[in-house]
């Protein structure tokens, strides 16, 4: 009987020891903290609300958002419009389909960090391999990175192509979902490939759109890596990204209180971001 | 019995992570993981626990971690400080001194003598906390230095190694150079790195502020101190080797070292690039030699520098702080830092080094390093200031709005920089 009593709890434990440790845990003590002020090694000082009035007078975190919504403005379009193509492509009937489809995904599975690195060496302004050949064929050298307009395009880019061949895939399903009869009885009545795409393939990968451009958001939002390795954030704090700010406070100067108020606004403005988009994307056509 | 296995299991994860009773004897000395100093700290480690067999010290280099900075956090959050720790940054001592977790050193008998003796009284004034005690034992120093490539300096007609902010700039002119016509330059007087990371000023801005100011603080009873003509000049004199195209803005990663790859005539840096730039060198005649950091034109006297000062501290931890502090006088004292120069390659922070006899063999052997240790009679660490990164984080984003980018005069940059620490003081006060 006893036996009865603990073994479920004994099965859904490893859940919930997870939950409790790295989920339920953080959260309430990240709430905590926003109450304080704590460098880690010192005591917990209870400070009221004065991490919130200095983060809504922290012009620094402000630019860091703007950042990160430049950043967004232009990622997510690309990332859709390429992942979709690609995937439209990969679609059809193509010699080394397979060889395509793994290609486009091989950079997701390859370390951010690696990526970035590589990166930074194609855009870089005077050695770049991106700059030499377009001095060699007459063209001027581009700031890629250097340059305060242009760099956080440049990262936008650069994720883009880190990123794109998981949304293939994501497309993809999506695609091999549509009903091949739909496009059988278009055909019949005379549709084009344009018509056959924009009415049936797009309403019907609708929920995979919603999805891909909740993943990009959310993903874009948590911009860390590119601009860390990249740029530091510069120039001229350009591609100082909310979550590197985030973790400047925090692990740069033990802002432990400040950050955690920072990082709470900020999961709730990505939060509200994605109910906006549910809102206008998402369509139960 | 899924009870007895719970039990059983709980019973487990307690044992593992108590430190074990045997590991608890004697003090625990942790050194930093160059291998070089592993062999140093093992071998004084040896020779007092042969000698002090009541008194045993246990070595164990600092565990691996991201960064020293963060494993010696991570030990003062969880209370797993060693005894002693050897290679602390000097700016990172105030916070620590201030949560509460080192031993005051100058209540350990015959401290501060010694090392009044062994470094001299301006040390001691340096490594002394805002609270009036010492929480550190100055150990080593790699002071910053200006490295210069000879080869290009007879390419420019000269053998006169440019001193002065003048004739840097001058010299900056004749090196810069687009040797294969693109409408690019390749050829440059210097690089220094472009990142806005606070560390990267120690090898510009601040060692040329304490080479202008004769060792000028940056913060000083509480307020910025950097307001004034020394940090101006010194930000107009790097602004306009980027303007001149003197400077590069390119910000390296894995590319090759540009002064290695003799695309810059010149470089500020540390001892460590003589061993690097002699493993490195692409031909066997690549000839450099080290000069002091850039002065004005006005400047007279010795020409100080930042010392990149890495010490030795006595966590709270410590049961016995005297033992510890006996054990770490046997490294420190001359016939210790003979050892840990020779076997090291870095500079003790002893006084008038290059003058004692003891020392000569190695200085005679290495006479690169002889520029480095006269320079170390004329160098400074960091204030005592709890928020010294952000002090270097602030003046590292002026920087880069003034000096790179000629967005801002210097005498802007510098005061808005001195107005953004002079908040974040006062903050931090309250």
């Amino acid at each position: 009987m006893k036996k009865n009593k603990w073994l479920p709890y004994l099965f859904v434990a490893p859940y919930l020891i997870h939950f409790v440790v790295f989920v339920a845990f953080p959260v309430c003590f990240s709430l905590f903290l926003t109450f304080h002020k704590w460098n880690i090694i010192s005591p917990v000082e209870f400070v009221g609300t004065a991490n919130y009035s200095r983060m809504f007078n922290d012009r620094m975190f402000w630019k860091a958002i703007l950042n990160t919504l430049k950043f967004l403005v232009i990622h997510i379009p690309l990332q859709l419009i390429f992942a979709l193509a690609l995937a439209e492509f990969l679609n059809q009937k193509i010699k080394l389909q397979g060889f395509y489809r793994a290609a486009f995904f091989l950079p997701v599975i390859v370390s951010g960090v690696v990526v970035t690195i590589l990166w930074q060496q194609l855009l870089a302004f005077d050695s770049g391999i991106i700059n030499r050949l377009l001095v060699n064929i007459g063209f001027g050298k581009v700031g890629w990175l250097v340059d305060p307009d242009i760099a956080m395009g440049s990262i936008a880019v650069m994720a883009t192509w880190k990123n794109v061949g998981l949304y293939v895939i994501l497309f993809l399903v999506g695609l091999q979902t549509v009903p091949p009869s739909y496009y059988e009885a278009a055909e019949i009545e005379g549709a084009s490939h344009w018509q056959k795409f924009r009415h049936i393939t797009l309403p019907l990968i609708n929920p995979t759109i919603f999805m891909v451009v909740i993943l990009s958001t959310i993903g874009g939002f948590s911009l860390f890596i590119e601009p860390y390795i990249m740029t530091g954030g510069g120039p001229l704090n350009s591609t100082l990204s909310s979550v590197l700010y985030i973790y400047k406070q925090a692990f740069q100067y033990y802002h432990m209180g400040y950050s955690a108020t920072l990082g709470f606004f900020f999961a709730l403005l990505i939060l509200s971001v994605i109910i906006i988009q549910k809102k206008y994307i998402e369509t139960n056509d | 019995m899924s009870n007895k296995i719970l039990l059983a299991f709980i019973v487990l994860i307690f044992f593992s992570c108590e430190r074990s009773v045997s590991e608890q004897n004697g003090l625990l000395f942790w050194s930093s993981n160059n291998n070089r100093e592993i062999e140093f700290a093992k071998e004084f480690t040896e020779k007092w626990n042969k000698e002090h067999p009541n008194q045993m010290v246990r070595l164990q280099p600092v565990p691996e971690g991201q960064s020293s900075e963060e494993v010696i956090l991570a030990a003062v959050v969880g209370k797993t400080t060693p005894d002693i720790y050897a290679n602390m940054w000097q700016g990172s001592v105030e916070m620590y001194a201030k949560a509460g977790v080192l031993i005051a050193l100058d209540s350990l008998e015959g401290f501060t003598e010694f090392i009044t003796e062994r470094c001299g009284k301006e040390t001691v004034k340096e490594i002394t906390s805002s609270d009036g005690h010492i929480y550190q034992v100055p150990w080593k120093i790699n002071p910053i230095m200006t490295i210069y490539n000879r080869t290009f300096l007879s390419k420019i007609g000269t053998t006169e190694v440019p001193l002065t902010y003048s004739e840097y700039l001058a010299a900056g002119e004749k090196v810069k150079e687009d040797s294969d016509n693109d409408g690019y330059i390749d050829k440059w007087l210097g690089y220094t790195s472009v990142k806005v990371i606070w560390y990267e000023r120690f090898f510009n801005f601040y060692s040329l502020y304490i080479a202008a100011s004769d060792g000028g603080s940056l913060v000083k009873n509480n307020k910025a101190a950097f307001n004034n003509e020394h940090a101006v000049n010194v930000f107009r004199f790097l602004q306009k080797l980027y303007i001149n195209q003197y400077y590069s803005r390119e910000r390296l990663s894995a590319a090759q070292d540009p002064f290695i790859a003799e695309k810059v005539m010149t470089k500020w840096t540390g001892p460590w690039e003589i061993e690097h730039s002699e493993k490195f060198k692409t031909r066997e005649d690549f000839d450099f030699d080290f000069s002091p950091m850039h002065v004005p034109d006005d400047h007279t006297g010795p020409v100080y520098t930042y010392a990149d000062p890495k010490n030795i501290v006595i966590f709270n931890t410590c049961e016995n702080p005297q033992v510890a502090w006996n054990f770490i006088k046997t490294m420190i004292n001359r016939e210790g830092d003979k050892v840990f120069l020779e076997t090291s390659g870095q500079l003790p922070r002893r006084q008038q080094l290059e003058k004692d006899s003891l020392f000569s063999d190695y200085f005679l052997k290495n006479p690169k390093v002889v520029k480095f240790a006269k320079q170390a009679n004329y160098v400074k660490g960091v204030d005592n200031c709890e928020v010294i990164v952000e002090v270097f984080d602030i003046i590292s984003q002026e920087y880069e709005a003034c000096v790179i980018y000629n967005k801002k005069s210097p005498e802007k940059a510098i005061e808005d920089a001195a107005r953004a620490v002079n908040v974040l003081l006062g903050n931090n006060e309250s």
